[in-house]
């Protein structure tokens, strides 16, 4: 038997599959932070559709992982194979670059709005007939008011929760960090459990019946009001609060093992397009395009929004200042035991 | 004031303030009694989330397992498993009559620690060695190692083995060796090869319907186990097997465990040649040796071998057979003469039947006892009432003038045999085979194979985990 014509035969076949084929069905796997589940199961089936027309009829389903958005990041580093992370903050996608080395550390320039597609801001959700009469943050540093609010060291949402009371103290007190920690210290004090994601605080607040005041995404916030019924809750929009960019990246790592980096860049710079950002609306996230914003604006509670550059520069050292071992966040925890 | 105005004014006067006061003690109940509320609402969400974080570190953490599979090891996606495995068989034969070559004996059939697993999801690996009595190595095999391979199965359609591996060509042969009907397999497995070192590509199509094998092997003779050609041999083989089962997916239950296929090989071989074993294991047929003057018989040339074969499985029945043809181009040196050459075509084939009469689900894969054995429960195992028939005939070319076979040596043998397995549990099988072999041809010497019939009782205890 000619073993060499054998395996130059079998060579030539393997090169031709590809020329011969149509384009195969591909798979992505979008990991994502807590709230953002029925964002993107809707905005999965519009990308599938409009990839289905530009590619010639290639098939493409996304996978969805959803958790504490700190979480997620861990576990990309350890290696769950994310085509995508749309994340609660830019951090834990720099936390993916810097540690996992699996994109490049300049991964924000590479999508408009420093690849943050969509915004969003922190509000409370308190009981019918707002009985412990909240209204803006520092109701909730009185005596007696229970706070729901997740985990900084675990979730996104929290962390922008927590650098709400953070900058709305630090603004009153033109710039005093030791009124605006132990304002904090206070606010945790009153929180009676810590969840580990923005979801799981939801449900203490709304389903196991804990506390008088939930902190959380606007989005969750109007979501839930609206699922839950407005004879059992209250949305509160206190007067000023942080302005939100979750941020979106491709893993260039996975994208180009995987042979997706294409599809996974085109998935992420469809966020921007103006049928997407209506989708966005729809899920109650502030759209970034300005018509489709100003269609919404109805939908969105007028709130004064301060940025995360007020309040701490950027979030390598916010996260050093506050939340990394020993930071503010822990010594206020050891303060309250 | 008489007293009746008295007691009136009075009254008139504390029942306020009794009243202000019961307000009192009530509103503070209410809110101590939402506290406390709140504080077990607090504390059992608490629990909830302990639990939560438990479930989720379990689920992220390597697992051990140990069972009657054997002892696993695992990521917590079973992206990466490695298991330790492994079976040993310790055999009894006892041949009846006075003038058989033979000795009764006890030995050690089996002896195989195995390691496999998978790496990266797609990646498995097995690596399975054998220290049983008489293994040996050649410069050709090292008979410790049995199988030594990587198969990549990102499609079960279309997987790719690379390795030292059971070629696919005999049905019994790719049965495993710790799920055999009888302690020795049938006269078919002796015209296939048993391991070689190679490439396949395989693959199951419609979940197991229809089954395909093709590969690219060193080649070996006839129950041969190679590592690497050596002397002239430089050929390689190809083999390829396909197997239905049309009715596997059907709602046809008498015919879901029906099975039929065809393998076959071709290719080019040269060097020794084998002799063919009884199931006694006595050989009663074998090429003519020799050095110089003496008459040599080796392979040289074309090689194919075309085996067809089915199972068919119902309830506790089962049946399977096939038939092998091996053709072989052999050559006769003796002295400088000229060489002698012939196209040997030997033939085999088999029958085998079974049935449990515990009503287990026979099955081509191993079976597991319904109730392993417990006196306390009065559980008994699984036991399986066999039996079969097979016949070898090698090609009566091969005992003209010249001779390529040994004097010695029968053209034929015929054999019979019944037998019974116990199955204690999924890791012990106690086996006990009768086989009778009748020779066509052979010397009727004393002490020679074929000068009577065979009749030898096969014990076995096997441990398998």
């Amino acid at each position: 038997m000619n073993i060499k014509r054998i395996l130059l035969s079998l060579f030539l076949g393997l090169l031709a599959l590809p020329l011969s084929s149509a384009p195969k069905p591909v798979a992505l796997l979008n990991v994502s932070y807590d709230p953002t589940r029925e964002l993107y199961q809707e905005y999965n089936g519009l990308f599938a559709k409009w990839w289905a027309e530009k590619s010639g009829g290639q098939k493409v389903t996304v996978n969805q992982s959803h958790g504490g958005s700190s979480k997620q990041s861990r576990s990309v580093i350890d290696g769950l194979p994310a085509d995508v992370v749309t994340l609660a903050l830019a951090y834990d996608i720099d936390a993916i670059a810097e540690r996992g080395k699996s994109l490049p550390q300049n991964w924000q320039t590479r999508l408009p709005n420093n690849s943050s597609p969509y915004t969003s801001t922190i509000i409370f959700l308190v009981r019918k007939g707002n009985p412990k009469g909240i209204k803006d943050w520092d109701d909730l540093v009185r005596d007696g008011v229970s706070v729901v609010t997740p985990n900084p060291k675990t979730s996104g949402s929290a962390r922008w929760n927590y650098l709400g009371a953070w900058g709305f103290e630090l603004r009153r007190s033109k710039g005093d960090a030791e009124k605006a920690k132990e304002f904090v210290r206070k606010l945790y004090k009153n929180v009676p459990v810590l969840d580990s994601g923005a979801r799981g605080a939801t449900t203490t607040f709304v389903e196991r019946g804990i506390g008088d005041v939930l902190i959380n995404w606007e989005n969750e916030i109007l979501l839930g009001a609206k699922d839950l019924g407005k004879d059992k809750f209250e949305i509160v929009a206190p007067p000023s609060s942080i302005l939100t960019e979750p941020t979106v990246a491709w893993v260039d790592r996975v994208t180009k093992r995987k042979g997706t980096e294409a599809i996974a860049k085109a998935y992420l710079e469809h966020l921007y397009s103006d049928e997407a950002q209506e989708v966005l609306a729809k899920h109650y996230y502030r759209p970034r395009t300005e018509s489709v914003a100003q269609k919404h604006a109805s939908t969105f509670p007028k709130i004064e929004l301060f940025t995360l550059a007020e309040v701490g520069e950027n979030w390598q050292k916010v996260h050093k200042t506050h939340f990394s071992d020993g930071g503010i966040f822990d010594q206020i925890q050891r303060l309250n035991r | 004031m008489n007293l009746y105005q008295y007691t009136a004014v009075t009254a008139l006067l504390v029942t306020p303030a009794l009243s202000w006061g019961a307000d009192d003690t009530v509103d503070s109940l209410k809110r101590q009694i939402q506290e406390l509320d709140q504080k077990v609402r607090v504390l059992e969400r608490k629990a909830e989330l302990d639990n939560e974080t438990t479930q989720t570190k379990s689920q992220d953490s390597p697992r051990l397992t140990a069972g009657a599979d054997g002892f696993s090891f695992s990521s917590a996606d079973t992206n990466f498993v490695l298991k330790l495995r492994g079976y040993v068989q310790t055999d009894a034969r006892f041949y009846f009559g006075d003038n058989i070559p033979a000795n009764d004996t006890l030995l050690m059939r089996r002896v195989r620690p195995i390691i496999e697993g998978t790496v990266y999801k797609y990646y498995d690996y097995r690596i399975m060695l054998d220290f049983a009595s008489g293994i040996t190595s050649s410069a050709s095999n090292d008979g410790f190692l049995q199988d030594a391979y990587l198969n990549v199965h990102y499609w079960p359609q279309f997987q790719i083995q690379v390795g030292k591996f059971k070629p696919p060509v005999g049905l019994e042969r790719l049965q495993s060796g710790a799920n055999l009907l009888f302690a020795e397999r049938g006269y078919p497995t002796q015209l296939v090869p048993n391991r070689d070192v190679g490439v396949q590509l395989h693959g199951q199509i419609l979940d197991g319907v229809f089954a395909y094998q093709v590969g690219v092997f060193n080649g070996v003779q006839d129950g041969g186990s190679g590592d690497s050609d050596v002397g002239s041999d430089d050929h390689k083989d190809v083999a390829g097997r396909i197997f239905f089962q049309p009715f596997k997916k059907s709602n046809v239950k008498p015919l879901k465990g029906l099975g039929v296929g065809v393998a076959g090989t071709w290719g080019n071989q040269a060097g020794t040649l084998p002799g063919y074993k009884t199931p006694g294991q006595q050989t009663f047929f074998s090429y003519v040796t020799g050095a110089g003057t003496n008459a040599n018989v080796t392979a040289d040339g074309r090689h194919w071998r075309i085996v067809p074969q089915a199972y068919y499985y119902w309830g506790p029945f089962g049946i399977f057979g096939e038939y092998a043809l091996s053709s072989q181009n052999v050559r006769r040196d003796a002295g400088g003469g000229a060489p002698s050459f012939r196209d040997a075509h030997n033939r085999a084939w088999e029958v085998s039947g079974s049935w449990f009469l515990t009503g287990e689900q026979n099955s081509f894969s191993p079976v597991k006892p319904a109730h392993p054995l417990s006196f306390a429960n009065h559980d008994w195992g699984a036991v399986e009432l066999a039996a079969r028939y097979g016949e070898l005939s090698v090609d009566q070319d091969l005992f003209g003038s010249p001779a390529f076979a040994t004097s010695s040596s029968a053209h034929k043998a015929k054999s019979w045999g019944v037998g019974i397995n116990w199955y204690l549990n999924r890791n012990i099988k106690l086996t006990l085979d009768y086989d009778q072999t009748a020779f066509d041809g052979g010397s009727t010497a004393p002490r020679q194979v074929t000068a009577q019939d065979e009749k030898v009782i096969i014990t076995r205890v096997q441990f398998s985990f």
